[in-house]
């Protein structure tokens, strides 16, 4: 949220899009414009490229972690429920055998493992992203259509006391094609 | 069809992308067959399709009408149709994860061109393994009340020492993770369908699926982790779903069932079928979708080598089953497989399926046929046959011939069977088509990456050079 929201009004998001040639041009783009002091930044690209993780300066990918918390907890939860309902809820004596046979519960286990793992991997990414969205201020731009075709775009969230003609300038001076000033629309 | 370009050096690999591209023509041209009106072949193919589904309505009305005593199956082959289906569908399943996975672990670049075609294969051959097993219960409203554990009145639970209940949880997981991963591969090319649309009501509805992704770094950053564990957590995955589906048949005591090589030799007749099939629907997609320049030769000649390769393991598993019912001595596993199968009432069976699975894909041996169409599409259908007569042969001749005389009993199925599978392959068809109707049929963003990636390589290489 824009630090300048108040409770009387909409305060409108301003984002500089700026446009670059090649992923290379955006990459060499993206750091020089965070290292110039830039704050919220974000590129939009048809497809990942390597390296922007860094140009970005983002830490580390939370994805993993999630995912091995899901498949901990889906082995867990697995086991804990062959042994629930054999051992304690309703247990039965077939010939002898044991209650709790672990080769047996192995299969479960890993299954529901994986479940829990995968289910995690996709909600925890659409939770990260913040996804799904069906807008967001880079939409505004005729331009934006090419985000998911052909184009490189590096976006540049300005503060409310930001000023557009000193962030064109300084995207056109790192090699950008072109600039333009999107506004959020107060619906 | 492809001349072969006669200006090649012949030790030079074939390429994975043909002709000159920019991210803007690879876009539009694999976005082409979506945005095209179908066409008049695709209107015959859905109408076969459709009236194969028609059957498959039809079968199902009338078993959950008279119940599955319309089956041809009864002791003591209590086991057949169902679970031939079953174990095939699922089998061609397997290939769509082994691409799609697998090969990206493995880094294997021309898996890109054809991963999307083949994961959609895999949900849709899970679908219709699917409907087997639940129709098989005779009655598939009350089939949740033993299949799921859940807390009822009854107070009893589904037995968990039983591979059929782990089937259960491999079967539904397998199509789970295999439908998020197909999703989250496609949405960034749902945004490129979506940004690329001309009508508005087009924009509006792959808008809608396509979630608002808008390509952010910081998204690719998650995402790119995302798509990779899935595809790590696949990859064991398919491995055990195939593995606990052939515990079904090794868990027990019947000869001709009871064999410890079981899971991987059902595992690579997995790969094996559904790489088959894989080829039988892209070679006519490639052609007239437009796909020849990211499908290409190369991508056939591979899979042709893919199939060379689990068919002989697939050799490798019938000879060791051969040799380990010889050598144990045991009677009634010698009878089973020297004489029931060779020389019994199924034999025909027998000896197509070691026709198509051992002997077709040694043709594979030579590059001409690796990279000719029309012997690749006929290998293919009969390797689907052959994967079909194999399940037939494992199910039914090990059923009808066991221990004792007495309780043999011939087997053959009635019409409500035969229009099961018929129609299984129609409502194969039917999702099939529509996919490739409304949604690209190669993984556009990949194919872009790919393409850098190739530029990066060859960009290397002369600078190398100089």
């Amino acid at each position: 949220m824009s630090a300048g929201h108040e409770d009387s009004g909409f305060v409108a998001r301003r984002f500089v899009l700026a446009e670059f040639a090649t992923p290379e041009a955006l990459l060499v783009g993206t750091r020089k414009v965070r290292e110039s002091g830039y704050k919220s930044l974000d590129t939009h690209t048809p497809m990942p490229i390597h390296g922007l993780e860094e140009a970005l300066g983002l830490g580390r990918a939370k994805i993993p972690t999630i995912v091995l918390c899901g498949a901990i907890a889906g082995a867990f939860i697995a086991y804990a429920m062959i042994y629930f309902c054999n051992v304690i809820d309703f247990p039965i004596n077939i010939g002898n055998r044991p209650l709790h046979g672990p080769p047996a519960n192995i299969p479960i286990t890993f299954e529901l493992a994986v479940l829990l793992a995968g289910t995690s991997s996709f909600f925890g990414f659409f939770t990260l992203a913040g996804l799904p969205k069906p807008y967001h201020p880079v939409f505004e731009s005729e331009d934006f259509a090419r985000a998911a075709v052909d184009a490189y775009f590096l976006s540049i969230e300005l503060p409310p006391e930001g000023d557009p003609q000193k962030a064109f300038a300084d995207v056109q001076a790192v090699g950008a094609l072109s600039a333009e000033l999107v506004t959020e629309s107060e619906r | 069809m492809a001349a072969p370009n006669l200006s090649r050096d012949p030790l030079e690999p074939l390429p994975l992308l043909e002709g000159n591209h920019t991210d803007k023509t690879i876009n539009d041209s694999l976005l082409d067959h979506v945005w095209r009106g179908a066409g008049k072949g695709w209107w015959a193919l859905f109408g076969c399709a459709l009236s194969m589904l028609g059957l498959l309505v039809i079968a199902i009305s009338w078993t959950l009408y008279k119940g599955i005593g319309v089956w041809g199956n009864n002791i003591p082959v209590g086991w057949a149709f169902g679970i031939i289906n079953f174990v095939w569908w699922i089998g061609i399943g397997h290939a769509g994860t082994l691409i799609s996975a697998i090969l990206l672990l493995f880094q294997q670049k021309w898996r890109t061109s054809i991963n999307r075609f083949a994961e959609a294969m895999t949900l849709f051959a899970v679908i219709c393994a699917l409907l087997f097993p639940l129709l098989h219960t005779g009655r598939p409203w009350f089939a949740a009340y033993w299949l799921m554990p859940y807390p009822s009145v009854q107070r009893i639970w589904p037995q968990f020492k039983s591979p059929l209940t782990w089937d259960v949880f491999a079967v539904s997981t397998y199509f789970t993770i295999s439908l998020l991963f197909w999703f989250l591969g496609l949405v960034p090319d749902l945004a490129a369908l979506r940004d690329s649309s001309k009508s508005k009501t087009k924009r509006m509805i792959y808008g809608l699926f396509a979630m608002g992704w808008r390509g952010s770094g910081r998204h690719w950053a998650e995402y790119k982790w995302a798509y990779l564990l899935l595809a790590g957590l696949s990859t064991p995955l398919v491995l055990s779903v195939h593995t606990i589906v052939s515990f079904d048949f090794a868990v027990s005591v019947l000869p001709g069932w009871h064999t410890t090589i079981f899971p991987p030799y059902f595992v690579a007749g997995a790969v094996f079928s559904g790489f088959a099939m894989v080829l039988t629907w892209m070679l006519p997609a490639r052609q007239f979708l437009g796909l020849k320049h990211v499908i290409t030769l190369k991508h056939l000649e591979n899979m042709a080598k893919i199939l060379l390769v689990t068919g002989m393991m697939v050799t490798y598993g019938y000879v060791m089953e051969h040799f380990v019912a010889w050598y144990s001595g045991n009677p009634y596993e010698y009878s089973e497989f020297f004489r029931v199968r060779q020389h019994g009432p199924m034999a025909p069976i027998y000896w197509l399926m070691m026709f198509c699975n051992c002997l077709v894909p040694q043709i594979f041996w030579s590059k001409r046929a690796r990279t000719n169409i029309l012997v690749l599409w006929f290998a293919s259908i009969l390797i689907n046959v052959g994967m079909w007569c194999e399940r037939f042969t494992i199910v039914i001749t090990s059923l009808h011939r066991d221990f004792i005389p007495s309780s043999w009993k011939a087997y053959s199925p009635t019409w409500v069977d035969v229009c099961l599978f018929i129609g299984t392959i129609g409502l194969f068809s039917t999702l099939f088509l529509l996919f490739l109707k409304f949604v690209p049929a190669v993984a556009v963003t990949e194919i872009k990456e790919l393409r850098h990636e190739l530029d990066h390589a060859k960009a290397a290489e002369a600078g190398e050079a100089h």
